[in-house]
């Protein structure tokens, strides 16, 4: 009986099995890797559509005042991040957080970047940089690939000489190129070596409240201070930093900077000062805790070194600092034990302005001196501590063994590198792999684009011997960069609604504009592919205020979707800016001009990008 | 043969379709993945006893550009309450096994069938509401069209793909787990 029975339910049950099995989506990925071994040096940088580089680079963008992302070993330019310059693309520098955080300023000089660590490693989270032109110092967070927080240095003139950060980013410390007198108040440049100063300061950075704060400063004496690295491991407490000018010369410091024998290297140990500081062993000055080493003395001292040295890099294991000679043609070897060792017999050979000065020979480890070459800058390691050293006069990268000094390889790159860097190479475990040179002249290495010439990056592989397999032109100009393992960055792709966020419209009848006395406060939204200013307006893609008034509009993106960016420009009324997805913005200016101005989105959205727009009309006083 | 209870292992593969219906209660029952060009990654609206998931806010974002109602949990009043219809049905699954009585369970498999059926009536139905009532003011104007219950759709720049969720496969096991004590049982 009932014979349908069996057949419906292997029906059912083969209809079941066919259909799981067609409604498998799982994608099959075939890898094909060649060995590295067998790749040629096109295989190697090229990075196939739908897979993506192994590391971003970092690199400066000294006077742009901006930070250039690249993919390594592609060598793409994947993005440039706004830090101390304004840009119209992002509507950095238009909108109200970021106008706050520049302060007035337009440009700035990025010079050394730095990210945030934890136990001497990358840990991925902030970038920080500093800009010599105004004196300032920023965080980036990069979850987002944004400036959080820009702090003005007080004292100083010219943060050079950083940004570098302690093992777990304690501090960051901003040591500066010139000296000035204390709150860069005007005095005689007679009363050079007395009244000016070499200041400089202990940063903190509060990831929670993502805020850059002071927490004390050094009068160091007038010298200017070049280049830095903090210690790691046994040497984590300590930091070492280059100075050049010891001579205290006032006008033409390319003959009277470069006078004396030796210059100094200073070393200090940070957990000292911070002590001295709890302790109360400081003088206020211009609201700063300043700490005036003639005054209050220790945890500085001085080690003598080859004239005018541009870097100082610890080895990876913490063991050693390594000075460039940039006029001497060696990079010295200096030991922490042995400096360690000296402070502890007060072994010293004098003092210079209050500050104890080691013997040279005896922390002093050994003196390396390639055949020829010329004008050391600046030095990364590799995963086995070799170090590799730029060599600015004679145009290469020379490979060494810190351990004997002797010379393992050198490579020609196109032209006077700078700065180099290795993949995550001034951690305190580097990979290898890749070193870039950060080149100042690239001379006749693209297409002419006339006098002007962009800087250069040649990529180097350092997985065997040294060769130079890419070279990438960049805008101006990296000074120092940072490579780290793309998967140590998380960033989000979408703003995450934040209901207490007061200035946020996330229904679209919420929009609305409201007025109190001459401010005007629009609270709208940005969607694919409108403006909707005011919900339950007969337009509600129209703003309208008297001239004279205050604007404040503050516009959600709502489109929580990956790249569907929007941008908010008003015809003739020099404002733009952006809202990424999910992200509330806010531009703040006043009406003062009276007409119909069109207004529209300026970051292509939608296939009806074009129809986003509206009209901002201000009515004239009389 | 009518009034005998139903064996054991009868009963015990019915109790056990009573499990799976409620565990379909957890599960999406039903799913429609967007893709195109800008999305090779693929938009979700999936569809829970009692709720929508996916990317369901970027999928109205896009769908106004041709005209289409929003969806949204107010617009499927079932949701609020098939979750408590699908309770019932597992009680009375389980009660089936309790009472291990022929009779009973055609009657079940009997509200199966009507309820599967409703089911997937329902479905088209807003299948075909959502696709044939486009808004005439819409920006780019499209012939009306039913997306199918399983399988390819192409609409404009979007190839859509309808598949059943576990939710899904489990009511469908458990009714075949229904079935299987009739032809086991078929002596007594």
């Amino acid at each position: 009986m009932k014979k349908w029975v069996p057949i419906a339910s292997g029906l059912l049950a083969g209809f079941v099995a066919a259909t799981i099995s067609f409604a498998d989506f799982s994608t099959s990925t075939n890898n094909q890797v060649a060995s590295s071994s067998t790749k040629s040096d096109a295989e190697k940088v090229y990075v196939p559509f739908g897979e993506k580089d192994d590391y971003y680079l970092f690199a400066s963008g000294g006077h742009s005042g901006q930070m250039f992302i690249y993919g390594v070993p592609s060598m793409r330019h994947i993005r440039t991040v706004p830090v101390f310059s304004q840009d119209s693309a992002t509507g950095y520098g238009f909108d109200e957080h970021s106008k706050k955080m520049m302060g007035g300023y337009t440009w700035g000089d990025l010079h050394h970047p730095a990210f945030s660590e934890t136990k001497g490693d990358y840990d991925g989270k902030y970038m920080f940089a500093t800009d010599v032109g105004n004196s300032r110092a920023a965080a980036m967070d990069l979850e987002t690939f944004t400036v959080k927080d820009i702090i003005n240095v007080p004292n100083t003139s010219g943060p050079h000489c950083a940004a570098f950060v302690t093992e777990n980013t304690e501090y960051m410390f901003l040591p500066t190129r010139f000296a000035v007198p204390i709150g860069s108040e005007y005095k005689p440049l007679d009363e050079y070596s007395q009244q000016y100063r070499g200041v400089m300061s202990a940063v903190t950075f509060d990831q929670n409240q993502e805020k850059l704060n002071i927490a004390y400063q050094v009068a160091l004496p007038p010298w200017s201070y070049d280049l830095s690295d903090a210690g790691k491991k046994s040497s984590a407490d300590w930091a070492v930093m280059t100075t050049y000018n010891t001579e205290e010369a006032t006008t033409n410091l390319e003959i009277n900077a470069s006078q004396a024998d030796r210059d100094f290297i200073v070393l200090f140990n940070w957990k000292e000062l911070e002590k001295m500081i709890a302790e109360g062993q400081y003088d206020e000055v211009t609201g700063q805790k300043m700490i005036f080493p003639e005054k209050h003395k220790g945890g500085i001292y001085l080690v003598p070194v080859a004239k005018s040295p541009h870097g100082v890099d610890v080895t990876p294991d913490g063991k050693h600092f390594i000075a460039s000679g940039k006029l001497a043609p060696s990079m010295t070897v200096f030991s922490f034990e042995k400096a360690f060792e000296a402070v502890k017999n007060q072994d010293f050979s004098g003092e210079r302005n209050g500050i104890p000065i080691l013997k040279y020979e005896s922390v002093m480890e050994r003196e390396v001196n390639p055949e020829n070459a010329l004008g050391p800058l600046h030095t990364q390691f590799d995963d086995k501590g070799m170090a590799y050293t730029t060599m600015f006069i004679s145009s290469e990268i020379v490979k060494w063994d810190p351990k004997t000094g002797e010379t393992l390889d050198r490579v020609p790159v196109q032209y006077s590198p700078g700065h180099s860097v290795a993949a995550e190479g001034d951690t305190v475990s580097p990979d290898g792999k890749w070193l870039i040179a950060l080149n100042k002249i690239a001379k006749d290495s693209y297409l002419s684009v006339g006098p002007s010439h962009p800087e250069s990056m040649q990529l180097i592989d350092i997985s065997g011997k040294m060769k130079v397999i890419q070279s990438s032109p960049v805008n101006p100009e990296p000074h120092y960069a940072q490579i780290i393992k793309a998967d140590k960055i998380k960033t989000i792709e979408v703003y995450p609604k934040d209901e207490n966020n007061k200035l946020a419209t996330y229904k679209q009848e919420d929009a609305k504009i409201v007025r109190n006395g001459n401010e005007v406060h629009v609270y709208g939204i940005a969607m694919r592919s409108k403006f909707i200013f005011d919900a339950k307006a007969k337009r509600p893609d129209v703003i309208e205020v008297n001239q004279g008034d205050k604007v404040f509009i503050h516009l959600t993106n709502t489109d929580f979707d990956e790249d569907i960016t929007h941008g908010f420009a008003i015809n003739s009324y020099n404002l733009n800016m952006e809202v990424q997805p999910g992200q509330t913005n806010t531009l703040e200016f006043t009406a003062d001009k009276a007409g119909t101005f069109p207004l529209y989105c300026t970051n292509f959205c939608s296939a009806l990008h074009q129809e986003m727009t509206g009209y901002f009309l201000v009515k004239p006083k009389n | 043969m009518k009034g005998k209870k139903l064996s054991l292992l009868s009963s015990i593969l019915i109790a056990l379709a009573a499990v799976l219906v409620g565990l379909s209660l957890m599960f999406p029952w039903w799913q429609m993945i967007f893709f195109a060009p800008q999305y090779p990654e693929g938009l979700n609206i999936i569809v829970y006893p009692n709720k929508l998931e996916g990317q369901i806010d970027i999928v109205n974002g896009l769908n106004h550009y041709i005209g289409m109602e929003n969806f949204s949990e107010e617009n499927f009043p079932e949701l609020a309450y098939l979750s408590h219809l699908v309770i019932g049905l597992a009680v009375i699954t389980l009660l089936t096994a309790i009472l291990r009585k022929k009779s009973v369970l055609y009657g079940l498999i009997g509200l199966f069938i009507i309820g599967g059926s409703l089911g997937v009536w329902d479905l088209s139905r807003a299948l075909r509401k959502f696709g044939t009532n486009l808004s005439p003011t819409a920006p780019i104007k499209i012939d009306p069209f039913v997306p199918p219950l399983l399988g390819h759709n192409t609409v404009a720049n979007f190839v859509t793909e309808s598949i059943l969720g576990y939710g899904s496969y489990f009511l469908i096991a458990a009714f075949i787990l229904l079935l299987i004590p009739l032809w086991k049982d078929r002596t007594r």
